[in-house]
């Protein structure tokens, strides 16, 4: 177990090193630079700001300075942002992403598995259908379009809770319930279809023939089995909405991270990039670990370690 | 079955709910300790409560987190908002948009109007108490040049004698000609007579800085307990990426006339978000979001400014078939600006006849653009009869294919689409619209890449020469590849002329010769569009200038 715990982190390293390397030399091939504005562009204030950022340094030396970013996780200050640092810029974000993420998952994951569980169980009944209506719907209603209708209807006209911002947890619900409705509706179909299928397993119907309460078999043996498929996603979308989404964070005005990864593209601000595809990419694999790790523990066939299995 | 079902639903029930209440906990106690963090105090925390009835606060967005309140780092409308109202330079703008003196209180100015010395108001004082002095301005300014500091506001101040060359690199720091020779008297010689110039230093990269708070501590400007200014407003607290707080500044020389107790700056990017605060009283200004514009112009809450600055499109000189005037010509005049304004933009902006914009008084008391009238107009008869010409000139049966690229963005691409009709419908020229990422669009617009492709231009500060100057050969600005002898003299003449009335007829040559070459084609002029609730007042907008707050109420 330990063998492969330090085998997968090596993996993770070699992983990292290689989307920071890949995302350094695309980001570098794209034509523009983060002084290209409309106005200034007076060649002096130019050769002092690239002289600032080292930007005038070979990039062979550029990729050199920025590797060691990554080891010391030092990615200097923001060009756009001068007032900051990347690493300023990403623990303030990150928390308030978090956050919100944390809570959407939460949601999602309870109602969308409370939903498709119940489809399943009343499969082509009223539940059923009303659940799948709501997935079909969940899924192709984009989560913009959601926020601000509900913005619209329940802060402006009906006036229930306030519009925009993140300063109370008041302010929370609406972001919420627009961020996890997509999420809730794939966990919701994800869980019904392998619940449907788990459900006719013979060692369902050997479970019902020895008499265990029905309680029992859904919790203890379908529902443990249906959820694998459900946390094979779980792993990316906990780090695609743990990280921040630039949407729904720029429609409620939330100070997380999620506008980093946009804007800083936009605008070529190479630190910012480097930074949060560092960080992402990191957590992301981090995530996917885990969700290996949870497999094992859901499911005892699935061997962490193959020498240990043939033993 | 439904006994497990039950149970089910408790159990996810009480998931939910402990999930929620540890949230909310966590909520609850983060606004409380920050609440603590404000007042320190309770006492203070109930005088406030009974203040609040009659506090006057204005609720504002200023879209995003100020870029930087190093006045010489902090080079865009989203730091100037804040610092045109928390700091002040030697003049500030009038209600009629006019440099009047501010920190300084006497202005003289040499017989060859190259040296100016300030003497500063005995009663400028920084909201830490210090009075303001001399030596502020001079270190500010020296910050500003210094190329470690890579301000981007660097080159509004070579006009200075010795400035470029700091700036630059070549030249030293004392050769700069801005001196303290005492504490209240602060001299700047300049390098030829400027009329711009008092304009030029209200922009906030010529904002003192308090000398002895920024050398002991160099990142002073970076939170709210360190910034010290000297304008009508002190920053009270600063949240990253959430809000500004102004309150009064007792010691402003002229706190008499600020009528506001605070300022609430939210930092609110998506429009429509803006404007949905604004509907639900949690804002009291806000943009117009672009989709809403027809809807809400003429609402009684809509109000429109001039903007000093306009929406264009350049030809590149250098490539077929734009290489010929008349051609380029035939291009302008096809397109119908009045149309493009009315159907298209939809926010109340006024058609561009010409290049220089709306809001330059001249010397006869006239605007500028009114004495110089209308350049370029929608006449599709003389717009096919030029082609015809054009194209005989050249030899051209057909005309070599062409292309117009604009940055992605829908109104430009609403834009591009109306010229590419307009083209086709007076010309009988088939356009191809190209469309591109916004970076690579700037960066291949400065190689000549585009043969016809859109731009913008906003002013720097308030004079025609601004915008002018940007068309001289081989200018950072141009980007046209267009060269004309006849025009970079105009330019040098106009910087040169100390006579109010001969510089305005050189201004007025320069734009009719701009438009008369046509190297660019002008669609409209900026606007500053904005809803303010009823009861709100005095706030300020300059065509070229900073939002000002000094003069503003609410009642």
């Amino acid at each position: 177990m330990a063998k492969y715990i330090v085998k997968r982190f090596l993996m993770m390293i070699a992983t990292i090193f290689i989307i920071s390397t890949l995302t350094f030399f695309l980001m570098h091939s794209l034509p523009g630079s983060p002084f290209d504005e409309e106005r200034t562009s007076n060649p002096t204030i130019q050769a002092n700001l690239e002289k600032f950022y080292k930007l005038d340094q070979p990039i062979g030396v550029q990729y050199v300075y920025y590797l060691k970013s990554i080891v010391t996780f030092d990615f200097g200050p923001s060009i756009k942002k001068p007032n900051d640092t990347v690493n300023n810029l990403l623990a303030r974000g990150f928390p308030i992403s978090f956050e919100l993420g944390i809570i959407t998952m939460l949601v999602a994951v309870v109602s969308g598995i409370i939903l498709g569980t119940f489809a399943a169980l009343r499969h082509n009944g009223i539940i059923d259908y009303f659940a799948m209506a709501f997935a079909v719907v969940g899924i192709s209603v984009p989560n913009f379009v959601l926020a601000t209708l509900l913005i619209q209807q329940v802060a402006v006209n009906w006036e229930l809770l306030p519009t925009a911002t993140w300063s109370s947890p008041l302010h929370m619900i609406l972001p919420t319930l627009a961020l996890a409705t997509g999420p809730t509706a794939i966990i919701a179909r994800l869980t019904r279809a392998s619940m449907l299928e788990v459900l006719t397993q013979d060692y369902i119907k050997m479970a019902r023939a020895k008499g265990l309460s029905p309680v029992r078999i859904v919790v203890r043996h379908a529902l443990r089995n249906a959820l694998m498929p459900v946390v094979t996603i779980m792993g990316t979308m906990l780090a695609g909405i743990l990280t921040g989404t630039f949407v729904i964070e720029q429609i409620f005005a939330i100070p997380g991270m999620g506008k980093y990864f946009v804007e800083s593209i936009n605008n070529r601000d190479y630190p910012v990039i480097m930074g949060s595809t560092v960080f992402y990419s990191a957590f992301l694999v981090f995530m996917l670990f885990l969700v290996d790790m949870v497999y094992g523990f859901l499911d005892p066939r699935i061997k962490l370690h193959k020498k240990e299995g043939e033993v | 079955m439904k006994k497990f079902l039950m149970f089910l639903l408790v159990a996810m029930l009480a998931l939910v709910l402990v999930a929620c209440t540890t949230t909310k906990d966590d909520g609850a106690e983060k606004d409380k300790k920050k609440e603590t963090e404000k007042d320190d105090g309770k006492t203070e925390e109930v005088a406030e409560d009974d203040e609040k009835a009659d506090e006057k606060i204005l609720y504002m967005n200023n879209g995003e987190e100020p870029t930087s309140f190093d006045p010489s780092v902090g080079f865009n409308a989203v730091s100037w908002s804040s610092l045109n109202n928390l700091m002040e330079g030697l003049t500030r703008l009038s209600e009629d948009h006019l440099a009047v003196e501010a920190t300084a209180e006497k202005i003289d100015i040499s017989e060859d109007g190259l040296t100016y010395t300030f003497t500063i108001r005995e009663g400028a004082k920084w909201s830490n108490g210090d009075p303001v002095v001399a030596g502020d301005f001079v270190f500010a300014w020296r910050h500003m040049l210094d190329p470690e500091t890579a301000s981007p506001a660097a080159f509004l101040a070579y006009f200075i004698e010795g400035a470029e060359a700091y700036n630059n690199g070549e030249g030293k720091v004392e050769d700069v000609a801005i001196e303290a020779p005492n504490e209240k008297t602060f001299v700047v010689k300049l390098t030829s007579p400027n009329e711009a110039f008092l304009n030029i230093i209200t922009n906030p990269s010529f904002f003192p800085i308090n000398e002895k708070v920024a050398t002991a501590d160099p990142k002073w400007f970076t939170e709210a307990e360190t910034f010290v200014g000297n304008g009508p407003f002190k920053l009270a607290s600063w949240d990253h990426d959430v809000n500004l707080v102004f309150e009064k500044n007792e010691n402003y020389w002229d706190a008499d006339k600020v009528k506001l107790d605070k300022v609430h700056w939210a930092m609110v990017a998506d429009t429509t978000t803006a404007y949905q605060m604004y509907q639900a009283n949690e804002l009291d200004v806000s943009g117009i979001p672009p989709e809403l514009a027809e809807q809400l112009k003429d609402d009684d809450e809509a109000r429109f400014d001039d903007e000093a600055g306009l929406y264009f499109y350049r030809f590149n000189t250098s490539m077929e078939p734009f290489t010929n005037t008349k051609i380029r010509r035939a291009f302008g005049l096809a397109v119908n600006q009045e149309e493009i304004v009315e159907f298209i933009t939809k926010n109340g902006e006024k058609p561009a006849h010409g290049f220089v914009t709306y809001g330059f008084i001249g010397p006869d008391g006239k605007e500028f653009r009114d004495s110089v009238g209308d350049l370029v107009k929608f006449n599709p008869d003389e717009a096919k009869k030029l082609l015809e010409e054009g194209m005989k000139e050249e030899g051209y049966t057909e005309l070599p294919k062409i292309t117009l690229t604009y940055s992605t963005s829908e109104s430009h691409q609403n834009i591009a689409e109306a010229l590419q009709g307009a083209f086709k419908k007076v010309l009988d020229v088939d356009v191809e619209l190209q469309n591109v990422e916004g970076g690579v669009f700037l960066a291949e617009q400065k190689e000549f890449k585009y043969q016809m492709s859109r731009s913008s231009f906003l002013h720097d500060y308030a004079d025609p020469v601004n915008a002018l100057e940007s068309f001289i050969t081989d200018s950072p600005m141009n980007r046209t590849t267009w060269s004309n002898a006849e025009y970079d003299k105009l330019i040098a003449d106009i910087k040169n002329e100390t006579d109010e009335e001969k510089r305005w007829e050189l201004l007025k040559k320069a734009d009719e010769l701009l438009m008369a070459e046509m190297p660019v084609f002008p669609i409209y002029f900026y606007n500053q569009s904005t809803l303010e609730k009823p009861g709100v007042s005095g706030i300020l907008r300059h065509p070229v200038g900073y939002i000002d707050l000094k003069y503003a109420d609410k009642n």
